[in-house]
């Protein structure tokens, strides 16, 4: 216990280096947190937590907001007038933002099967080990269940594109009921 | 189990969207020291010790232990009779818990590790005390597959230098830690990162990229290592010339069932404007032959990875082991594996430069080159004409079948073969020892435009088969016959490396934690320790005081997923 209090604590003296713009962000994220929560946390799974994503990814998926690769009506207005430098401040305050758990209660036989899908479509090569996420590449361990469904049936069926093609052909041969399964295995890793 | 997963936790909530964080009261881009002095013993690397490496019991200077690569320490004090007393002299442990592929450096009794994030350490190599620990502070973006690596640093005169994962190049005081000088190699925001780790010669630093899976032009870069100037760039695709010689069969002989006609269609009608997106990464630290002053280094895939028909042509140099003058980067010669590969099978592992059997039977100075296609390649040093190529160290099925959009399985995976794993070799016994990865995966297709370079770019995507089994083997090759001497499996796939000595002993870790030592003569497993994580790092060895030393990391690997850990551990005869 003492090593896990140890590295939070070490955490937080790290996020006042590692992120630049966190403070300029917090500033700029008035209009994020009414659906993604006052820190990141959203409590809707219709929106996604966005507390201790990577600042790469979040930056990434503004821009392809603003210039129409995801498309998303609230996102694609909110972010019309955002410049470059806005979009990484509002990047670097949600990396800097704590994930807390989405209270999600996953069941045994889908985490079960789950994790053996993830592990057949080497999801961690890409994610990390605990989904944890690095740059460009998102973290999703600890999503909100309903969210990640959601995302990863949208690449399933083509109605997300902006992944440069990586998952749309990861998900086309996973079935809607691995994808189920999937979902509560990654919602619960934290 | 829960131990297992509270160290999962901790090291997510330390690394998970920090940047290589930082350690209280440690300053990014300086170093910071324990008090320790640096020791007295610590000498210049000069030009003279970094050419007689292969003679060199006492030091280990290069990443792969000399300008040739072989990979054979000289010392015989751990031998074949006597590795099974084989004992920990010390474990260092790093602030870092994340996957280690550092080959460390020793200079008369100090070691130089690295760790992922790009930390460097200086400790004493006999008591394993800390002098410094350099931690380089990472620019805004950084764009990198495979996990945050780093494969070691180089020494040259009382500099240090590394690549690090915003692609930049770095040198460092050896004996304070302190930054000299830092230099852009490549745009991070256009796909360009460094894991490798250097090699040094006559005050040039040689360093190629990553970034095949994110539409790069690779290259190999020369800098002078007293300024970081540029001195010279080798593309490793050519602006004229790529689309090659329309090879409809690889390097042994099989067709890769290409649709040349379709080919040349799309070449007419889209232009050959891709070379700046072809990819071709050079991931390892390149070999040098300092008679002929000849720089010999292998090229990764072509990017995409799985989706062809963007980039019609033999995408020459990619899959292809290159030499260049080392004076000024021009062309000398090539040999294409694969062309237009579309199944990630490309070259990784580093060359080595040594003695085989040539055609005509004779000795003949060769480079050999262990492929992720499961062959050990031997070519005439002169002019990279392919020798021979030995029996396949791992199952191969259904090659070259081409990837479908739900997946077409073909053996090996795109893991290989050899990953990046460099190969020793014993050139008494003429045997190279491979590490290999036995992993059946299905190949999908995805018809993908460049994404422009900040987004990982694989045209489709590999799986492995559910419910078969993964399983490694170290393989030890003839290179004069190329049939298998003799071969060791193992439970999981092999990454990491492997070492020979004159003592006639081959070492090599697993994931599981176990660091192995077998005769080099017939394979037989002679001695194993467990290091309690994931040893998928390169062994080195040395001598200090007239007592051998064995060296090697335990990090673990983000590639299979490897128990991760933050160790270098050290072994001696007690």
């Amino acid at each position: 216990m003492l090593k896990f209090a140890l590295s939070a604590a070490l955490c937080i003296v790290a996020a006042s280096n590692a992120f630049a713009g966190a403070e300029e962000g917090k500033a700029k994220a008035t209009a994020c947190v009414a659906c993604h929560g006052p820190d990141g946390n959203s409590p809707s799974a219709d929106f996604p937590s966005l507390a201790g994503q990577t600042s790469r990814y979040i930056y990434l998926q503004l821009k392809d907001f603003k210039e129409g690769r995801r498309k998303n009506e609230i996102m694609s207005a909110l972010t019309t007038n955002l410049s470059k430098q806005d979009m990484r401040d509002l990047g670097d305050w949600f990396a800097a933002q704590k994930q807390k758990s989405t209270g999600f209660k996953a069941d045994g036989a889908k985490v079960a099967r789950g994790q053996k899908v993830a592990a057949d479509a080497l999801c961690t090569m890409c994610h990390l080990g605990g989904f944890s996420g690095q740059n460009e590449v998102p973290r999703v361990g600890g999503q909100h269940q309903a969210y990640i469904y959601r995302q990863l049936m949208a690449f399933k069926n083509k109605e997300r594109t902006n992944d440069a093609g990586n998952m749309q052909s990861v998900m086309r041969s996973i079935t809607e009921e691995d994808v189920e399964a999937l979902s509560h295995y990654i919602a619960n890793v934290n | 189990m829960k131990f297992q997963k509270m160290t999962r936790i901790a090291a997510a909530l330390t690394f998970a969207g920090f940047v290589g964080n930082a350690l209280a009261g440690e300053i990014e881009n300086q170093s910071t020291s324990s008090g320790k002095p640096m020791s007295k013993s610590l000498v210049s690397v000069t030009q003279q010790l970094l050419n007689a490496s292969t003679n060199d019991k006492n030091h280990w200077l290069h990443p792969n232990g000399n300008y040739a690569q072989t990979r054979h320490a000289p010392a015989t004090q751990i031998n074949a009779g006597n590795v099974g007393k084989l004992k920990p002299a010390f474990v260092f442990q790093t602030a870092v818990m994340e996957s280690m592929e550092t080959a460390p450096l020793v200079v008369n009794g100090v070691m130089f590790l690295t760790t992922s994030y790009n930390h460097v350490y200086a400790i004493d190599a006999v008591t394993g005390e800390e002098f410094w620990h350099y931690k380089h502070k990472m620019g805004p973006v950084s764009t990198y597959c495979c996990g945050p690596n780093n494969k070691g640093v180089a020494a040259y005169g009382d500099l240090l230098f590394m690549g690090t994962l915003d692609a930049k190049l770095v040198a460092l005081d050896a004996k304070t830690g302190k930054m000299v000088w830092e230099t852009e190699i490549a745009d991070p925001e256009k796909g360009y990162s460094e894991t490798m780790a250097p090699t040094v010669i006559d005050g040039k630093v040689l360093i190629g990229t990553n970034g095949g899976e994110y539409g790069i032009r690779g290259f190999v870069k020369a800098f002078d290592a007293k300024t970081g100037n540029l001195l010279w760039t080798f593309n490793t695709i050519p602006e004229k010339g790529h689309e090659g010689v329309w090879a409809e069969k690889d390097a042994t002989g099989r067709n890769m069932l290409r649709n040349i006609a379709k080919e040349k269609e799309l070449l007419a009608k889209n232009g050959s404007d891709f070379y700046q997106t072809l990819g071709g990464g050079v991931w390892m630290t390149p070999a040098v032959d300092t008679d002929t002053r000849t720089v010999y280094f292998v090229v990764g895939n072509p990017s995409p990875d799985l989706y062809g028909d963007i980039r019609p042509g033999d995408n020459l140099y990619t899959d292809s082991i290159v030499a260049v003058d080392l004076d000024t980067g021009a062309y000398k010669s090539h040999f294409q594996y694969i062309a237009h590969d579309v199944w990630d099978l490309d070259a990784v592992s580093p060359p080595i430069i040594t003695t085989a059997k040539g055609k005509d039977g004779k000795d003949t100075k060769v480079v050999i080159h262990g492929g992720k296609t499961g062959h050990v390649y031997v070519h005439d040093a002169k002019t990279l004409e392919l020798i021979r190529f030995s029996e396949a160290m791992i199952p191969q099925e259904n090659m070259w079948v081409l990837p479908t959009p739900e997946g077409a399985r073909m053996l090996p995976g795109a893991n290989g073969g050899v990953e990046w794993n460099p190969l020793a070799v014993n050139s008494k016994l003429r045997l190279a020892y491979a590490a290999n990865l036995h992993q059946p995966m299905t190949y999908h297709v995805e018809e993908t435009p460049y994404p422009g370079g900040d987004k990982l770019w694989l045209g489709g995507a590999f799986k492995v088969v559910p419910g078969e089994k993964q399983w490694g083997r170290l393989a030890a090759v003839n290179i004069d016959t190329g049939k298998i001497a003799w071969k060791a499996d193992t439970d999981q796939p092999l990454m990491g490396g492997v070492l020979s000595t004159a003592g006639g002993v081959v070492f090599t870790g697993e994931g599981n934690g176990m660091f192995n030592a077998y005769d080099a003569k017939n394979g037989k497993k002679l001695w194993t320790f467990n290091c309690g994580a994931g040893v998928n790092a390169p062994p080195v060895s040395y001598t200090v005081g007239g007592k051998q030393y064995i060296a090697v990391a335990a990090g673990g690997n983000t590639q299979l997923d490897f128990k991760r850990g933050n160790s270098v551990f050290v072994f001696a005869l007690p």
